[in-house]
């Protein structure tokens, strides 16, 4: 039988920018219902794979197995939980050999932590976050629907998934390191605060895995400059700096709530692992739009690495299982 | 944050010894939160405390000797003696006191907001501390439902320690982020690590700044945990101490000095002599305190009113072998 694990992260969507931007709150009720409606989801196939939820605090993966519809058989899955990313992380290992496909539940970050320990399975995303770049803000039903026709192979997983890249951080002498799914930003703040980079102005610049001017943050103000598909080779890097200044600048989509103009010091792109050096006097560096490593004096060398997540498309896939012939059925005639 | 640690390890030396009356609830493990916070308040701004006040007195700049004449119930304590623990309170320094009632702060700092949106003052904000504990009482919701109507210059920070007295948190309330309850107001709400003063330093200062700009009241909620039990004496039979060991691994000044010295900000030195600062200058304010008067008893009837009414004076006149000092308010 089929197989699909689910990881709702109950923490994403709550951070600073509820304050500071037009985020808005996704509340464990609105993420148990959605969870609830990617199992239903499932039920699309004759004989819907079978589930297992990340566990967590807030009643998503109870909900989830109560509220399971007939046929589909969902467990909760039995690791050790911390009430942080490493249960995202932890659970997406175990599906690394248990599940066909993951469903993610959650924004970059959830994303992200899911793709650094999931391998190969086929990741499903289903935005719930803020600074949302990677997830799709698609229906619950739908992303479970899409999920099904991957996980019983009633679709070519490879022709409806695309391959993901990551961008790498290493802070030179120390060996510690980040990795962002989308982006890696640096940033002149001193002290990772709320994690979220909440004023455009500290953004020093940083590296991308993609960019579209449709995204958020520095994706966005990368793809204003030249737009960079999830799947094409390398990535790119963008420094900015002071607008009044800059020879040139872009009206970039910065933070949920917020455009503002960026200044334009440098942008290039980059191959797989050629890395852009980032001199950082004080700062932090962040993934995915949240702030996390402090660093005084520190030299950083930011790349575009390979071998990312394998990403479902949730509209190609349901259009191959059209064609497929799995969406439509027909009477049986008298001749049959 | 050294400075209120300091000061509630010798509470909880000197309540062991029978030297301090009534109860104590330590602050320790939760300085973060009330020093992040006052840290982004201005001088002139109003904070409300709670039961578990020492720490956000000693954050918003009060006499560490007069608060620890109060703990001793010396005549020279912030409330002559008579409050203790629970209600050190200075008006002039912007602290509408500590309180013994659990959820009467924000009804305080939405009535002090009131008052500074009817004068008028537009860069003056109230801040409310409560505990999880709290957000289950009604004059919170009361008190938070009326500042968001009318938009007052407010910011309810609750200090999320994990346990409303012996009860955790996830078995007192159905959301699982308290600041979801904002939502409820029409007001944003934000959750925000209470383990790292950085973080709630910049949340009360995004709220203040929300709130003089007129763009009303902020419900943050900051994640921290007591290390201590809810009172001192509690047996904390409903926590492993385990726990209490691995969240002592993210302690709020041990991490916060850890960054401070791998920045080049600050050296072990430094660190040490701050720390012998702190150790002096709690002694002597404990020194102080020792040596400092206990109100007389005829005392006992002053401080009620504001005029006192002639039945009590009657009774100070005949309870007390001078009179009492007879209806003169301190």
């Amino acid at each position: 039988m089929a197989r699909v694990g689910l990881v709702a992260n109950p923490a994403a969507g709550r951070d600073i920018r509820r304050l500071t931007g037009g985020a808005s709150v996704v509340d464990n009720r609105a993420k148990r219902r959605v969870a609830e409606c990617v199992v239903n989801g499932l039920t699309a196939v004759d004989d819907p794979p079978a589930v297992a939820v990340m566990p967590d605090k807030a009643g998503i993966a109870r909900h989830t197995r109560e509220e399971a519809p007939p046929g589909v058989d969902v467990e909760i899955l039995d690791i050790d939980r911390e009430n942080s990313a490493a249960d995202s992380r932890r659970a997406a290992a175990r599906f690394r050999e248990w599940a066909d496909v993951v469903v993610v539940l959650g924004g970059d970050g959830t994303t992200r932590d899911v793709a650094l320990e999931v391998g190969d399975v086929p990741l499903v995303g289903v935005s719930t976050g803020t600074n949302n770049v990677v997830p799709a803000p698609v229906d619950g039903t739908v992303a479970g629907a899409c999920a099904a026709v991957v996980a019983t192979a009633l679709v070519d997983a490879d022709a409806v998934t695309r391959r993901h890249g990551l961008v790498e951080a290493t802070v030179q002498g120390d060996g510690t390191s980040l990795t962002g799914l989308a982006a890696i930003e640096v940033t002149d703040t001193s002290f990772v605060g709320t994690r979220a980079v909440v004023d455009p102005s500290d953004l020093v610049g940083g590296v991308v895995s993609r960019g579209h001017p449709a995204e958020i943050g520095l994706p966005a103000v990368a793809g204003c400059l030249g737009p960079l598909a999830p799947d094409d080779p390398g990535g790119a890097m963008v420094r900015l700096s002071d607008p009044d200044a800059a020879d040139r600048t872009v009206r970039g989509l910065v933070a949920p709530g917020l455009t503002t103009e960026v200044g334009i010091a440098a942008h290039r792109r980059l191959d797989w692992d050629e890395p852009a050096v980032f001199e950082v006097a004080d700062g932090v560096i962040g993934a995915d739009g949240e702030r996390a490593v402090e660093l005084v004096d520190a030299t950083v060398e930011v790349a575009p690495v390979a071998d990312g997540p394998r990403l479902v498309d949730p509209r190609s896939a349901l259009d191959a299982a059209g064609e497929a012939g799995v969406l439509v059925r027909d009477a049986p005639t008298l001749d049959d | 944050m050294l400075l209120i640690r300091e000061s509630e390890e010798n509470t909880k030396n000197h309540f062991a010894d029978g030297n301090i009356p009534g109860f104590v609830h330590l602050y320790i493990g939760e300085e973060a939160v009330g020093v992040g916070a006052c840290a982004a308040l201005d001088p002139d701004d109003w904070i409300a405390s709670t039961h578990r006040g020492h720490g956000h007195c000693i954050a918003k700049g009060l006499d560490p000797e007069l608060m620890w004449a109060e703990l001793f119930g010396k005549r020279d304590g912030y409330c002559n003696g008579k409050g203790g623990s629970m209600h050190i309170a200075d008006v002039e320094a912007g602290m509408l006191g500590a309180n013994g009632i659990v959820g009467a702060g924000p009804g305080l700092a939405t009535g002090a907001a009131l008052t500074l949106d009817y004068k008028g003052i537009d860069d003056q904000v109230a801040l409310s501390f409560f505990g999880d504990g709290a957000v289950a009482q009604g004059q919170v919701h009361e008190a938070v439902n009326l500042a968001a109507t009318w938009d007052l210059p407010a910011i309810f920070l609750v200090e999320n320690n994990q346990y409303g007295e012996g009860t955790p948190v996830d078995k007192q309330h159905n959301v699982e982020n308290l600041s979801d309850t904002a939502g409820a107001y029409d007001i944003p709400g934000v959750t925000v690590d209470g383990m790292d003063i950085t973080a709630v330093n910049e949340a009360v200062a995004e709220a203040r700044e929300r709130a003089v700009n007129g763009e009303g009241p902020t419900f943050i909620e900051a994640d921290t945990y007591r290390y201590r039990g809810h009172y001192e004496g509690d047996e904390q039979v409903y926590r492993d101490q385990k726990e209490v060991e691995r969240m002592r691994e993210r302690d709020p000044i041990e991490s916060f000095r850890n960054r401070l010295i791998d920045r080049g900000e600050l050296t072990e030195e430094e660190f040490e002599t701050i720390q012998t600062e702190v150790e002096e200058e709690i002694a002597d304010a404990v020194a102080y305190a020792q040596k400092a008067d206990a109100p007389a008893p005829e005392e006992a009837y002053e401080d009620m009113f504001a005029e006192t009414p002639p039945e009590i004076q009657q009774f100070a006149t005949q309870a007390m072998p001078d009179g009492g000092h007879g209806g003169e308010s301190r």
